[in-house]
C-alpha cells in the first residue's frame, strides 16, 4: 500500500466510482460526436484528392506517391471514432481508453492534414525528417529533466538553461569564427561554451536547491526569469547593433555513410544535422546507464527513496549535484541547437517554451528516455506540421497554427497522460545524517 | 562478534538523548533493548550504525575500539541495521534493493552485475531460510517479506551484528513468530542480535539478556528467565503502572451504532469493506481486531462520514447517517479519535487551545456571530489541559511540538469535552508509551461506564484482550468472527487475523 497515494486523495469511495463511470460515458459520447464530425467533413470535401509522397533515396529523387480521396480518409477516421466510442460505451470505466485514443487520433490527423492541404501534395519525408529535427532539442531537454528528476530534483530551469545555451553558443561561435575562420572549430567551441555556461547554471540550481533547500520550483523560476533578463539585455545592448557577433556558421546536415542509403528511411532518419544523431545516441546511452549500471541504480534510489540510499552509505547529495550539472550540460547542448542549427542566430526568448515542452515529454514518456524520445516526436510532429501548413498557406490563421504545439502539450499532459508516477521523492530536499 | 558500548552520550538541542549508556552483547546472543518512545533507543542505534556521532563514549567490537564516521564505516565493521521504517526503494526489485550500495560491477560503464547479486541473494536466503522471491518488486511484497529483505540486506553485507529497530511494529502475530524463528537461527549461527522494542512479551520471548532504557539512561537490566512483564513495565516507566486497566463487566444497553451490509471503497476505488454487519451497544467496548489494511480504516471513515459509502446502512442512535457530513455525525455526539492523529486528529501548527476547539469553534460559547470569544476559548482549553492532564508548556504551544502521548491527550480531551453517545477510536494507542496507553484505556473504560458505546480499532493483541468486551476480527474487508472478550485468546485471535474463519464465520 502506498501511503502517499492514499493520503493524496481523501475522498473516494462510491462517489468516485460513479464519477468514473459518468466520465466514461461522457468520453464515449464525445468520441461518437467526433465520428459524426468526420462524416460531415467527408461529405463536405469528398472528392478532393489527398496526395502523400515519400522520397525513396534522397530529397528530390524518386518518390513513392500514395493518392486517395480526402473523403475516404475521413470515412476511415469516422469508423475509428465509432469503434472507440462503441468500446467506451460498452465497457465503461474499465476501458483503457488512453491507448485506444491513439487508434482514433492517428486517422484523424491524417485526414485533417489532407483536408487542410486541399489537394496540395504532402511530402511525408519532409514532415517526418522535420519532426525528428524539431524533436531533438525537446528530447534533449527531456533527457536533462529525466536525469534531474530521477535523482530527486525538479528542474524547471531547463527553459532558462536552453536560452543561456543558445545565447552563449551563438556569440562564442561567432567570435571564434571571426578570429579563426574555421567553421568546425567555431561550432565546437560554441557548443562547449554553451555547455559550460549551462553546466554552471545547473550547479547554481543545485546549490540553491540542495545546499540552501530552496524550493526547487522557485529556484528554477528565478533562473528562468534571470536567463530571459540577461540574454535580452545583452542582445539589445550589443548583438542588435553588432550583428557580426550573432552570426555563427550554421550546422549543416550530414549524411551518415551506408545508413543514409537505406530506401525511404535513409532520407528521414540518417540525412539530418549531427545533433539528431547525438540525440539518438543520448537516448540509448542514458537508457543503458539508468537501468543497467550501478550509477543508474543509485541515481534512481536517490530520486525514489533517498533515505534508503543514505543508510547504505550512498552520498545522495553528491549524486544530486552531479545529476543537475549533467542535466545542465545537456540543456546547453539542446540550447545550442536552436541558435547554431535551427535558427542561424540567437533571437530573444527563442526557446519559446521548448524546455517546458521537454518536461512535458518527460512526463508523457513516463520518465523513461525511450518513452520521452517518442513523446518528443509527437511534439516535433506538431511543430513541423504547423509550419508546413502555414508555409503552404492553408485557410487557417497562422497565429492559430502556431499555437498547435502548445495546445498539443496541454492536451497530452492534462488529458492523455493521466496519472503517471514519477520518482517518489522528486522535489523534496534531503537531510543527510 | 562481541559488541560493547561504553558511556555513550549524545546531546540534542534541549534533550540529553543518551546519557552515559553502557551496554554489551556477546556473540550469538540476542540482547533485548526495552524502552518507551523517547528513551533514547533509536538515538543509540543511530550512533551504532554511523548515522550520528556520539558526543563522548566508545564503541568496541571484539574488544577493539571503533569509530564510525558514516554508515559505510559501521557496515564495514559488520554492523547491520534493520530500520523501523523500511529502507527499501519501493519500485526496485529484491535484487536491486538488497544490492544497492554494495553492487558488484563489470565493464568500464560500471554495469551492475545483477546475475552475481541474484545468485548470492538466493544462496543467503536458502542458508538462513529467509524465503524471498528475488525478482519480486518491493512495493508488491507484504511487510513481513519486506522485513526479510531488510535482513537479507544486512547479511549481504556480511553483518555479524544485526540491529532490529521495533521490528514487530508492522507484523501480524504469525509474521512476528516467523521473525523470532529467524532471529533465533541467526543467533545460533553466530550473529549478535540487538532487538529494540517496547513490547514486553517479545523481549521475554526472544532475548537472552534485557536492558531497559529510560530518559536516555540505562534504567536496569533483567534476565528474561526470571523477569516479569510487570517488573519490566515498571522499569520502563519509572513507576508502578497497570498493564491491564481493571474494569468491571460490561452492562450493554440499547444499540447505538448499527451497521448493516456496509460496502466502502478505498482510495484506489477497490472494495475495502465488503459487507460488514456490526452492532455496538451503549456501555460496551467492541474491538475491531485485525492486521492493518483489512478495511478498518475505511470502515471507521465511513461511519464518521469522511468517506462516501457504496451501499449499506449506518444508523447512530436511531438516525440514518449514510449520507451525513462529518459535522452532522459529530453533532450526534460521536467522538472520533482518528487513526493518523498527525493528519486527521490535530493541526501541528495550531496551538493546543485552537486544536481543542477544532470541532466546535463555530458554536457557542467559542464563537458568536462568527467571531471568537477568545476568553471562553482560553478558559475551556485551560480546563481541558487540567482535566486531561496534558503536559504542555501552555495552551499557546503548537500541538505539533508535544510528545505523541500528549498530542493524543489533546485529541481525547477535545472529543470527550462534550457528552458523547458513541466513541470511534482508531488505533488510539499507536506509537504511545506504556504510561499513555494506560491513560487512554482508562479514559475509554470511563466513557463506557458512563454509558457510551465504544468502537475501538486495534492491531495490538494485548490491547484487544485488555479492553474488549466483544471482539470482532476483520480480515479482507469482512468480519470473520466475533468473540466475547473472555473467550478470546492470542491463539484464536491470531488465527482469525490471519484469515482463518471459525466454521460458518460467526461465533458469539
Amino acid at each position: 500500500m502506498t501511503a502517499t497515494a492514499a493520503t493524496a486523495q481523501i475522498s473516494g469511495g462510491g462517489l468516485a466510482a460513479r464519477r468514473a463511470l459518468r466520465a466514461a460515458r461522457v468520453r464515449g459520447v464525445a468520441f461518437a460526436m467526433l465520428g459524426l464530425l468526420a462524416i460531415y467533413f467527408a461529405s463536405a470535401n469528398f472528392d478532393v484528392p489527398a496526395k502523400f509522397s515519400l522520397w525513396i533515396h534522397e530529397q528530390g529523387g524518386d518518390s513513392a506517391v500514395l493518392e486517395t480521396k480526402v473523403g475516404l480518409l475521413w470515412i476511415v477516421a469516422a469508423i475509428a471514432s465509432a469503434v472507440v466510442a462503441g468500446l467506451q460505451l460498452l465497457r465503461g470505466a474499465g476501458l483503457r481508453w488512453r491507448r485506444w485514443l491513439l487508434v482514433l487520433i492517428a486517422p484523424w490527423i491524417v485526414a485533417l492534414l489532407a483536408d487542410l492541404l486541399a489537394g496540395k501534395p504532402a511530402i511525408l519525408t519532409n514532415v517526418l525528417a522535420g519532426s525528428f529535427e524539431q524533436a531533438t532539442p525537446i528530447a534533449m531537454a527531456a533527457m536533462a529533466g529525466i536525469l534531474s528528476e530521477r535523482s530527486g530534483m525538479f528542474n524547471i530551469a531547463l527553459e532558462g538553461k536552453m536560452l543561456i545555451g543558445a545565447f552563449t553558443a551563438s556569440m562564442t561561435s561567432s567570435l571564434v569564427y571571426i578570429a579563426t575562420g574555421n567553421v568546425l572549430l567555431a561550432t565546437l567551441v560554441g557548443i562547449a561554451a554553451a555547455m559550460a555556461a549551462t553546466g554552471l547554471t545547473g550547479l547554481l540550481l543545485a546549490w540553491l536547491g540542495i545546499r540552501h533547500k530552496m524550493n526547487q520550483i522557485i529556484a528554477g523560476t528565478v533562473i528562468n526569469i534571470g536567463a530571459v533578463g540577461i540574454t535580452n539585455f545583452i542582445f539589445l545592448r550589443l548583438l542588435q547593433h553588432n550583428t557580426q557577433y550573432n552570426a555563427p556558421p550554421s550546422v549543416q546536415p550530414f549524411k551518415l555513410p551506408f545508413l543514409s542509403d537505406l530506401p525511404v528511411l535513409g532520407p528521414i532518419l540518417f540525412s539530418a544535422k549531427p545533433y539528431v544523431y547525438v540525440g539518438y545516441i543520448m537516448v540509448i546511452v542514458l537508457t543503458y546507464m539508468i537501468y543497467r549500471t550501478r550509477w543508474g541504480l543509485r541515481l534512481r534510489a536517490s530520486g525514489e527513496k533517498p533515505a534508503a540510499a543514505g543508510t547504505v552509505g550512498i552520498n545522495v547529495i553528491a549524486i544530486r549535484y552531479r545529476a543537475l550539472i549533467l542535466a545542465g550540460l545537456i540543456s546547453g547542448l539542446a540550447g545550442s541547437y536552436l541558435s547554431l542549427a535551427a535558427g542561424g542566430s540567437f533571437q530573444m526568448e527563442m526557446t519559446a517554451g521548448k524546455g517546458f515542452i521537454g518536461l512535458a515529454a518527460m512526463i508523457f514518456g513516463g520518465w523513461h528516455p525511450v518513452g520521452a524520445f517518442f513523446a518528443s516526436l509527437v511534439f516535433g510532429f506538431a511543430d513541423t506540421t504547423q509550419s508546413l501548413l502555414s508555409i503552404l498557406g492553408v485557410g487557417v490563421a497562422p497565429q492559430l497554427l502556431a499555437s498547435v504545439p502548445y495546445v498539443v502539450t496541454i492536451v497530452v499532459v492534462a488529458g492523455v497522460v493521466g496519472r503517471v508516477r514519477g520518482p517518489a521523492s522528486a522535489g523534496l530536499p534531503y537531510e543527510q545524517g | 562478534m562481541r559488541l560493547e558500548l561504553r558511556d555513550i552520550t549524545k546531546q540534542f538541542p534541549g534533550v540529553l538523548a543518551n546519557d552515559r549508556i553502557s551496554i554489551s552483547a556477546d556473540r550469538g546472543k540476542v540482547l533485548g533493548m526495552l524502552g518507551e518512545n523517547g528513551a533514547g533507543k533509536t538515538t543509540l542505534m543511530n550512533i551504532l550504525s554511523g548515522l550520528y556521532k556520539p558526543d563522548s563514549g566508545q564503541i568496541f567490537i571484539d574488544g577493539e575500539e571503533r569509530t564510525f564516521d558514516d554508515p559505510v564505516a559501521a557496515i564495514r565493521a559488520g554492523v547491520g541495521m534493520v530500520h523501523q521504517h523500511f529502507m527499501l526503494v519501493p519500485v526496485f526489485d529484491v535484487v536491486e534493493a538488497v544490492a544497492l550500495g554494495a553492487e558488484t560491477v563489470t565493464g568500464f560503464l560500471g554495469t551492475f552485475d545483477r546475475a552475481a547479486a541474484r545468485k548470492r541473494i538466493v544462496e543467503l536466503s536458502e542458508q538462513y531460510k529467509l524465503e524471498v522471491d528475488p525478482d519480486a518488486k518491493i512495493e508488491n511484497l507484504p511487510v513481513g517479506v519486506r522485513q526479510r529483505v531488510e535482513i537479507l540486506k544486512a547479511l549481504y553485507r556480511h553483518s555479524d551484528i544485526l540491529v532490529l529497530d521495533e521490528p514487530s511494529a508492522v507484523l501480524t502475530p504469525y509474521e512476528t513468530e516467523e521473525l523470532f524463528a529467524i532471529i533465533r537461527s541467526l543467533a545460533a549461527g553466530g550473529t549478535t542480535v540487538i532487538f529494540i522494542t517496547h513490547k514486553l512479551n517479545e523481549v521475554l520471548e526472544v532475548a537472552d539478556d534485557i536492558v531497559v532504557l529510560r530518559r536516555g539512561r540505562v534504567a536496569g537490566t533483567a534476565d528474561p528467565k526470571s523477569a516479569t512483564r510487570q517488573q519490566l513495565a515498571n522499569l520502563m516507566v519509572g513507576r508502578d503502572v497497570e498493564l491491564i486497566v481493571p474494569k468491571g463487566p460490561a452492562k450493554p444497553g440499547d444499540v447505538v451504532l448499527h451497521v448493516e451490509n456496509l460496502q466502502v471503497r478505498d482510495d484506489r476505488l477497490e472494495m475495502a469493506v465488503k459487507g460488514v454487519d456490526l452492532e455496538v451497544r451503549a456501555g460496551e467496548i467492541v474491538v475491531i481486531a485485525g492486521v492493518q489494511g483489512n478495511g478498518q480504516t475505511e470502515l471507521v471513515e465511513a461511519i464518521t462520514g469522511l468517506r462516501p459509502i457504496d451501499s449499506g446502512q449506518i444508523t447512530i442512535g436511531g438516525h440514518h447517517t449514510e449520507k451525513s457530513s462529518p459535522r452532522h455525525v459529530s453533532d450526534l455526539g460521536v467522538a472520533h479519535i482518528p487513526e493518523d492523529r498527525g493528519r486527521d486528529g490535530l493541526i501541528d501548527y495550531m496551538t493546543v487551545a485552537e486544536n481543542y476547539i477544532l470541532d466546535s469553534y463555530h458554536k457557542a460559547p467559542y464563537s458568536r456571530n462568527g467571531i471568537f470569544d477568545l476568553k471562553a476559548v482560553r478558559e475551556r482549553a485551560a480546563q481541558g489541559v487540567k482535566d486531561f492532564d496534558i503536559r504542555t508548556p501552555s495552551i499557546d504551544t503548537y500541538a505539533g511540538s508535544l510528545s505523541g502521548g500528549n498530542q493524543q491527550k489533546v485529541v481525547v480531551a477535545r472529543e470527550f469535552s462534550v457528552p458523547v453517545q458513541l466513541v470511534l477510536a482508531a488505533q488510539p494507542t499507536r506509537g504511545l508509551d506504556v504510561g499513555s496507553i494506560e491513560y487512554i484505556h482508562r479514559r475509554l473504560i470511563e466513557q463506557r461506564d458512563g454509558g457510551a458505546a465504544i468502537l475501538l480499532v486495534s492491531t495490538e493483541l494485548d490491547e484487544v484482550l485488555a479492553v474488549g468486551d466483544r471482539i470482532a476480527v476483520m480480515f479482507d474487508g469482512k468480519i470473520v468472527g466475533i468473540l466475547a472478550g473472555e473467550d478470546a485468546t492470542y491463539e484464536n485471535l491470531g488465527l482469525l487475523m490471519g484469515g482463518a474463519s471459525f466454521g460458518g464465520g460467526l461465533a458469539a
